[in-house]
């Protein structure tokens, strides 16, 4: 019994590790920018289709191509933000959600073109490899995203709290009216977290490659915890997204072992609504705002 | 984001495809003089303007074979494969000298495009119908797709040919034609190959919970007391998961010696690595469709040895199979894929009924089909080896093989009489 709930926490605090960098860019993108990226899976799904096309054409190790997956997101993303996304910020939020949905299914159905919807997966020397620990296991490639997307997250931490520009998209964040009376330039601020919470879809991509099969519906598999772990973490709030995407993969986890396999995501939306009604603005909500 | 991949029919091969094996004229290996040339480019022209005139006498009349795949969408790349099998059964019969009984007349394939999507099939097979003079018709490889262009065909009455196995086309119909095991039977015999692992078969039952998941494993659940096999696991899950380690769990937890999962590819590629990962001693039985395949092994690699499935066809069942694997391969680059192996017999099957209606009228080849009896030849390269339709357009003695994943290879290893390898232990 020990040993199952120990194994359940384990699995669950993995694939956690992979909805908190979706979710971080989710949430990066709704504090500041104040839209909601529908497309956010779609280019964790792109990111995944990089790494495999390296992996298959160049020998690339999925790992080492985050190196490349990453930048070339963020990219997209200051383009987007450039060339789409600033042209429908206003008051009317309507433009903004039809964008990123229509960004959505352009990005689903080109890839469907492109690389049809076959599975795709890539082969490393780790990928069914496990520590065995007493009568526990640990995948090794489930651990190496885990400890990439805790690092990932932990300079963005850095980032948003000891540079300028950080400290600008926080302040953008908070209240984004003051901050460009302060003299902030919301065109920079937005293109650079809308690049960076792409870059984190990217990295996701990557690091789910080598335990996880690449077709073009994959990111919707994992938006939807984004979007969860979002409302639950407090929108716009990055340690609220990162703190609620790991308890959602242990509830996840909890839920199919001790509920039923079916159950995973009830036993995550019960949580929700718990959150939901006992700390309405979520877990990362200041007190006395 | 439902149907969203219909946005393939802007790029869909809409057009149907035809391949025709005309002989090459004797006349075009002599040298050509000035008056040769003026008989020929008048024809032509005179062809042109005139509308085509067939050339009667010359040769007989091509015999029409509709085939009805999904090349583009989801199921596109097994489609593809299909119409690759479609073209080479066409081939292998027009170079043994076409029907005999209608002057050697060739098999003209007819392709169309159902893009994977209900709806397009049925208006496909409306427009393929309407818009040729065919004889038969063979698709459409899944069943849903097939259930709805069976029916467009029953009331056409065209008869059609198909290696899907849903029992439903075998309800009500007279035109539709199933060569093949039926779902039924898959059933049947995957409980009888968990016995073949242990005496004591403890089987955990893992199926997602959609109508296809829920339907099967409760095939399996009525059947399984019969055979003497033990359910010690029977559990749903969400299709599309994530994460198989705690399912995988659970599974270790129940004790069970074989694991039956009812899966799509992706959930069943995550499953059989998180098996390995977890170091579980424990015999997978992947069922059939996407686990024959050979993406199957391409994408689940060494971890795939050992692992054991149903299907229909199998390219190890006769030395004819054999010979129609290699020419695939040949073609393709994969082995014949079950659906595939099985078209090319069904093509035959056919050129059979043809060759005796010795007519092309599409309701004298249902008659020559529901009388057909064969035992030998390619239209016979089927586990069991004999095919004879029942009423129902239910071949009599159709059964599944059961296979097995072998040096990147599916070997066929039960029942008995269809075992060209022994079980691999794992």
């Amino acid at each position: 019994m020990w040993e199952t709930l120990a194994q359940a926490v384990i699995n669950g605090l993995l694939i956690g590790g992979i909805y908190a960098l979706v979710s971080i860019g989710v949430t990066l993108i709704f504090g500041v920018v104040k839209i909601v990226n529908f497309a956010q899976g779609e280019f964790v799904m792109l990111g995944m289709y990089i790494s495999f096309f390296l992996a298959t054409q160049f020998g690339i190790d999925p790992l080492v191509s985050l190196v490349v997956s990453m930048p070339v997101l963020f990219v997209a993303g200051v383009l987007i933000q450039h060339f789409l996304i600033r042209r429908v910020l206003g008051p009317n939020d309507m433009p903004q959600i039809f964008l990123t949905f229509a960004l959505s299914l352009l990005l689903l159905n080109l890839s469907l073109m492109l690389f049809s919807a076959n599975y795709r997966t890539v082969h490393t020397s780790y990928s069914d490899e496990a520590w065995h620990i007493g009568g526990l296991y640990i995948p090794v490639a489930k651990l190496i995203a885990f400890a990439v997307a805790m690092a990932l997250s932990g300079l963005l931490w850095l980032f948003l709290h000891t540079t300028d520009l950080g400290r600008a998209m926080r302040a953008a964040s908070q209240n984004r009216d003051v901050a460009m009376l302060m003299g902030i330039n919301p065109n920079r601020v937005f293109a650079v977290a809308f690049g960076t919470a792409l870059a984190l879809a990217g990295a996701a991509g990557s690091l789910l490659m080598p335990f996880y099969s690449a077709y073009p519906f994959v990111g919707q598999v994992f938006v939807l915890m984004a979007f969860v772990a979002v409302v639950m973490g407090t929108l716009g709030n990055v340690m609220g997204a990162l703190v609620a995407s790991l308890m959602m993969g242990i509830a996840e986890s909890l839920g199919i072992q001790f509920v039923g396999a079916d159950s995973g995501l009830i036993v995550v939306f019960a949580l929700l609504l718990l959150t939901l009604a006992f700390r309405p603005s979520g877990l990362g909500a200041r007190r006395g705002r | 984001m439902p149907r969203s991949h219909r946005g393939n029919a802007m790029i869909g091969d809409r057009k149907p495809s035809a391949i025709n094996n005309a002989v090459p004229t004797k006349a075009s290996q002599k040298k050509l003089n000035r008056r040769r040339f003026l008989i020929k480019t008048g024809g032509v022209l005179a062809a042109g303007a005139f509308g085509a005139v067939p050339l009667r006498g010359w040769a007989a009349d091509p015999i029409n074979i509709g085939a009805l795949y999904p090349s583009t969408g989801s199921m596109a790349q097994i489609g593809v494969g299909c119409v690759a099998a479609a073209k080479l059964a066409v081939d292998m019969v027009n170079e043994a000298g076409g029907i005999k009984s209608l002057g050697g007349a060739k098999l003209n394939l007819i392709v169309s495009d159902v893009q994977s999507d209900t709806t397009v099939t049925r208006t496909e097979t409306d427009r393929l119908i309407s818009g040729n003079k065919l004889s038969a018709i063979h698709g459409c490889y899944a069943s849903a797709l097939t259930l709805i262009a069976s029916e467009v065909c029953e009331r056409a009455r065209v008869p059609i040919i198909t290696g899907s196995s849903s029992d439903q086309l075998n309800k009500g119909r007279s035109y539709t034609f199933t060569p093949f095991a039926r779902a039924s039977q898959f059933a049947k015999a995957q409980l009888q190959m968990a016995k073949l692992v242990s005496e004591q078969a403890k089987v955990a039952v893992i199926f997602e919970n959609t109508a296809f998941g829920t339907s099967t494993s409760n095939g399996l659940k009525e059947l399984a007391p019969g055979e003497g096999v033990e359910i010690v696991m029977f559990e749903p899950y969400s299709a599309g998961f994530t994460d198989a380690s705690p399912l995988i769990n659970k599974v270790k937890a129940s004790g069970a010696n074989t694991l039956f999962s009812l899966s799509y590819l992706n959930d069943l590629i995550l499953i059989v690595r998180t098996v390995k990962q977890v170091g579980l001693n424990i015999a997978i039985n992947g069922g059939s469709g996407g686990f024959v395949m050979p993406d199957f092994y391409k994408n689940v690699g060494k971890a795939a040895e050992g692992l054991q499935g149903v299907a229909h066809w199998n390219h190890d069942v006769n030395d004819d199979a054999q010979k129609v694997n290699a020419e695939f391969k040949k073609r393709t680059g994969e082995f014949a894929f079950e659906y595939a192996g099985g078209l090319v017999a069904q093509t035959f099957m056919l050129a059979d009924a043809l060759e005796r209606a010795a007519s092309a009228d599409p309701k004298k080849v249902r008659e020559a089909l529901s009388t057909l009896d064969v035992s030998s030849g390619y239209a016979a390269m089927a586990p069991g080896g004999k095919v004879k339709f029942g009423p129902d357009g239910k071949n009599v003695y159709g059964r599944p093989v059961g296979v097995q994943w072998q040096n990147a290879d599916l070997a066929s290893i039960f029942p008995k009489e269809d075992a060209r390898a022994s079980l691999m232990k794992t």
